[in-house]
């Protein structure tokens, strides 16, 4: 009887979200998908010639290429973890009543409503050869220490790691606190009544409930590091050398010098590499989730 | 057992505010660089400034085109938010009651935009063949498409928590879909909108790729391309960009002081329902 009645929600109210996001998100990707198979360059925009493989093949026996991809899974690995972990123990700490705990939770959160260019040039200055670290590195004695922290490979990128952490850690801990204020009082005090120690209670009641933000940040910020561009390009542009290539920046690399065909293998498989890992990610901890 | 917890929350508050002082401190150099002379400003420390140069600021102002900036990046936040809001609100509301086959079909097809990455080339193959390349438009549509899949998404799980009845309670007394929705749904779904409202145009202001991409006058950059290509062309006197970015981040930060609880809240139950 219900189905039969014509519904009062129109279909046409879907057309124009449809249509703009099919035109500006979908298209471009059924276009990447047949344009990397192509000869296609800035003088040929719109006369492609079809080459099979070789856009490809050219990328695969690129080392800069092959390096990018490395760097793209070191830096998503490494700032998701560092990004979890410690928004995770800022959360721990900033859920119960310390002293000013409200300006540190803010503090820690402002960094992400900046733009990522502001934040990048100012570190800029303190990673300099004669910036703020040095400075402080060589005041308080400890002057072997210094060193150019973007001009060599080790210290390129873990500077880079260190400002996505820096800037998204906060962003996390909030994810963190909201759950860990989700779970409730009474599980801690019957725990409590049973004799189970603080690490007993944070192993079997906190671990085990706080998965389902776990789930959000992880995917969260593995998807992003995997897709990272603007911090990497404003703080060290891919060098020194190709030192932190990324695969982003790698593809707007070549896009830049008018390498259209080749550029945009590199974001077909940028995409297939964020497609994958998001949804083997999301997997394994859906899996985990406990039910609540 | 009570001087030894006791210790433990002292122990612990020294810890965070030493990591707090990793985030005040670059704020700090910042600020104090903004006012100080060249030479100064060039040895990136804490120091207070000999002489406050407020002039900097000046300078900033005339040369810096961040003002230009200001209003290029509001051309393109406010009609994307307001937009993508509005399309993702009436979709979610179309796709979760129906929740027919069709419907939940669509659905899967927005969200499976939450996992696509940009195609730089695609889209600027795109535009030059409809022609609207390095227009303000062509970047509004993008920023549109990118937030669609997100606020389809979010409007959907929160319209699909209120109860039908109030919409049927509507229907029988006259209204039709459109007046419905403005009338009845609208103020229910307020804190999703505010949500939305936040994360979109946090996300948008900040963006630095797409205008880098496909603005590719001057005249038309954003406060971020601004502040980066002002960093370019002035990257020995950094007291001139330290007041540029003083005067990026200012305004945000003042804004996020003040609407500090609704971000927040906004900015992670987004995330949380992601």
């Amino acid at each position: 009887m219900k189905r039969k009645k014509k519904s009062i929600y129109p279909l046409y109210a879907l057309i124009p979200a449809l249509v703009i996001y099919t035109i500006f998100s979908v298209v471009p990707i059924a276009i990447s998908l047949l344009l990397s198979f192509t000869d296609w360059n800035m003088n040929r925009l719109f006369t492609p010639v079809f080459t099979g493989l070789a856009n490809y093949a050219e990328l695969l026996q690129d080392p800069v290429f092959l390096r990018s991809i490395g760097n793209t899974f070191l830096f998503a690995f490494a700032t998701t973890i560092l990004k979890t972990g410690i928004g995770f123990i800022l959360a721990l700490a900033l859920v119960k009543k310390v002293a000013a705990r409200g300006i540190l939770r803010t503090i820690y959160y402002a960094p992400c409503v900046i733009s990522i260019t502001v934040v990048g040039v100012l570190f800029k200055s303190i990673l300099a050869n004669r910036g703020l670290l040095n400075n402080v590195l060589s005041g308080i004695g400890l002057e072997g220490l210094t060193r150019d922290w973007l001009g060599s490979y080790g210290t390129a990128i873990g500077s880079v790691i260190f400002v996505e952490v820096w800037m998204w850690a906060g962003f996390n801990m909030f994810i963190f606190i909201s759950g860990l204020q989700a779970i409730s009082a009474d599980y801690y005090e019957s725990a409590t009544l049973d004799g189970a120690s603080a690490y007993d209670k944070f192993r079997h009641i906190t671990l085990p409930l706080i998965v389902p933000s776990m789930t959000v940040v992880v995917t969260l910020s593995i998807a992003g590091g995997l897709k990272v561009f603007d911090i990497i390009y404003v703080i060290t542009n891919g060098g020194p050398g190709f030192d932190t290539q990324v695969l982003a920046t790698y593809t707007y690399q070549s896009f830049s010098l008018g390498f259209l065909g080749e550029s945009t293998a590199g974001s077909v498989i940028l995409a297939v590499i964020v497609v994958i890992i998001s949804f083997a990610m999301n997997r394994y901890f859906t899996k985990r989730e406990v039910e609540m | 057992m009570k001087t030894k917890k006791r210790a433990g929350t002292v122990v612990l508050s020294v810890c965070l505010i030493a990591v707090a002082l990793i985030y005040v401190i670059p704020f700090l150099m910042m600020l104090l660089g903004s006012f100080k002379i060249q030479a100064e400003a060039a040895r990136f420390d804490l120091a207070l400034p000999t002489k406050w140069e407020f002039s900097n600021y000046a300078h900033v102002m005339e040369s810096g085109k961040i003002l230009r900036g200001y209003v290029n990046s509001v051309i393109i936040t406010v009609p994307v938010t307001l937009i993508s809001v509005l399309l993702g609100a009436v979709a979610g509301i179309v796709i979760s009651r129906r929740n027919d086959r069709m419907t939940r079909g669509i659905y899967y097809y927005f969200i499976f935009g939450l996992t696509l990455t940009l195609q730089i080339a695609s889209i600027f193959f795109l535009l030059k063949a409809l022609n609207i390349y390095g227009t303000f438009f062509s970047v509004i549509c993008i920023f549109i498409s990118l937030r669609i899949p997100f606020t389809v998404m979010t409007f959907c799980s929160f319209v699909k928590g209120v109860p039908r009845e109030i919409d049927e309670a509507a229907v029988i007394d006259g209204c039709n879909f459109w007046q419905m929705s403005v009338k009845v749904l609208l103020p229910i779904l307020k804190p999703i909108m505010v949500t939305n409202i936040v994360i979109t145009s946090i996300d948008v202001w900040n963006n630095f790729m797409i205008p880098l991409f496909y603005l590719s006058s001057a005249k038309k950059a954003t406060v971020s391309m601004a502040i980066y290509s002002f960093f370019g062309r002035y990257n020995r006197d950094w007291q001139f960009v330290f007041a540029a970015l003083m005067l990026a981040v200012l305004p945000m930060l003042i804004l996020f002081v003040i609407l500090q609880k609704h971000i927040i809240a906004g900015m992670t139950s987004g995330a949380v329902k992601g």
